[in-house]
């Protein structure tokens, strides 16, 4: 049952966009209105992630990059910085792990956890270098081994509820004779 | 198969990564134009919001209440032991409360008195907490409330009691409130009742720290912290919170406002102060239509020497 038709491509779009904005409707709930000592994963960066290194036809770039530049509009981030870090590194995993090949999981796990500290990184490097005010450091570590602790779980659902895993070299081939 | 994709990238390749290379020039401009010329970004920022929240809300409304109760649901299992603590609470908030009418009146009475003015102009719009800001990094809150019912950024807002925050960025049908505990919050506020200066900023605690106070062995932990009305964005006067020590030795500001349920705040709509300009002269400047009256002749004699007298002795 892999999805290769263009209507099911279409229809993963969506579901990625839709679960997108699920997650930052949850986020902008006004539950919680005092300072925190602890930061929730980015589920967001953990699920383009996931979705690129198993359907990357799923999560085109520009699906990205939207999705990513209205979550930084709306979460008060500064605008583009985090879009385009998370854009660049959903096109490494990309480049790094082709959608057909067989990479044991720990191995892709371990190349995911890279690219999250380097992407954080990068963004408060830059950020520093523009000075701008930039959240605590401590808050910022939280949120990365959150969201490389959630990855795995993010994985799962994926593969398992909505269908998102690997093809088959099958598969492969008949997406590749259409495209 | 190596050679089938190989060939596959040779037609989508290239025209992939010029996609890619567009998006990432266009987000790096979009940062940087936000580094540059931040209000404008600010004002798109607002406007995608007020386009995109309102939409949510018919939704968040019932999971925040939801939510809620579940969280609620732990109290309700000890409900008659609050109920007792609650009774005794409110005997005690009777007494205060007639305490507190009578100071009111007795107030009131010492204000007429002394025939001050309140400001008539200070009037409040209250509007609805919709969402929070959705990040932990960030510490602000969007209200129902916008442009529209004449919000203007620099407002104040405030629960019941103390200072929340100010608003800053207005959209049609919202407006977000930078709240005192944001880090790129600063307030000027007096300490009372030494009186002294001080810069509430915050630091993405619960409690903002105090900065900039003249004389720290003058401050007491417990003492009133209000806003100073400095810099003409708030008016002077409103409750911020009591100072507090923390570990460290620093003074911070425990907040008055209940920043654990923030519902419903109200905004007060400030028309801003009157600057005082000029430095004020030690005379009054004499108006122009004082001419200066022609010297009586006839009585010049008769009065010269009785000025003379006078002045000899006054002196």
């Amino acid at each position: 049952m892999a999805k290769t038709t263009p209507a099911a491509i279409w229809l993963m779009r969506a579901i990625f966009v839709g679960l997108a904005l699920v997650i930052m409707f949850f986020h902008l709930l006004p539950l919680d209105t005092t300072p925190r000592r602890w930061a929730p994963p980015d589920l967001l960066l953990a699920m383009a992630l996931a979705w690129t290194a198993r359907r990357a036809d799923f999560v085109p770039p520009l699906l990205i990059a939207a999705v990513m530049l209205l979550a930084d509009l709306l979460f008060q981030r500064p605008p583009g910085l985090w879009a385009l870090l998370v854009l660049l590194a959903c096109e490494f995993i990309r480049s790094r792990l082709p959608a057909s090949r067989e990479t044991p999981f720990l191995g892709e796990w371990f190349a995911v956890s890279v690219v999250i500290i380097a992407i954080a990184l990068l963004n408060r490097v830059i950020l520093g270098m523009l000075a701008v005010e930039q959240a605590h450091i401590a808050l910022i570590l939280v949120q990365v081994i959150m969201t490389i602790a959630a990855y795995p779980v993010v994985v799962l659902l994926s593969q398992s509820v909505f269908g998102v895993r690997r093809l088959s070299p099958a598969d492969a081939e008949t997406l590749g004779a259409r495209l | 198969m190596a050679k089938d994709r190989s060939q596959r990238e040779d037609y989508a390749g290239p025209l992939k990564r010029l996609l890619v290379g567009i998006l990432v020039l266009f987000l790096a401009v979009v940062f940087i134009v936000w580094r540059i010329d931040s209000p404008r970004v600010e004002r798109f920022r607002a406007q995608v919001v007020d386009a995109v929240v309102p939409n949510m809300q018919w939704a968040m409304v019932p999971v925040t209440g939801i939510v809620n109760l579940v969280r609620d649901f732990q109290s309700y299992q000890r409900l008659s032991e609050q109920n007792q603590e609650l009774r005794s609470e409110l005997r005690q908030m009777r007494a205060w409360k007639e305490a507190a009418l009578q100071l009111e009146q007795e107030n009131a009475r010492l204000l007429d008195l002394n025939n001050v003015r309140l400001d008539p102009q200070l009037t409040y719009v209250t509007g609805v907490v919709v969402a929070d800001s959705g990040s932990p990094f960030r510490q602000s809150v969007l209200l129902n409330v916008g442009a529209r019912d004449g919000i203007r950024d620099g407002w104040a807002a405030m629960d019941g009691i103390g200072l929340v925050g100010r608003i800053s960025g207005t959209g049609l049908k919202t407006a977000r409130i930078i709240l005192l505990t944001d880090a790129a919050s600063a307030v000027p506020a007096t300490l009372q009742p030494s009186g002294q200066t001080a810069l509430v900023s915050g630091d993405n605690t619960a409690a903002p720290l105090l900065n900039f106070v003249e004389n720290p062995e003058m401050v007491r932990p417990g003492d009133r912290v209000v806003t100073s009305g400095d810099g003409h964005v708030f008016p002077p006067g409103l409750l911020i919170g009591q100072v507090a020590q923390d570990k460290a030795g620093r003074l911070r500001v425990r907040l008055s406002a209940d920043y654990e349920r923030l519902e419903f705040l109200r905004v007060l709509r400030h028309q801003g102060s009157v600057p005082i300009s000029d430095p004020g002269a030690l005379i009054a400047p004499v108006p122009d239509d004082m001419i200066p009256l022609p010297r009586p002749d006839t009585l010049l004699d008769g009065v010269l020497p009785e000025a003379a007298g006078d002045e000899a002795e006054n002196g």
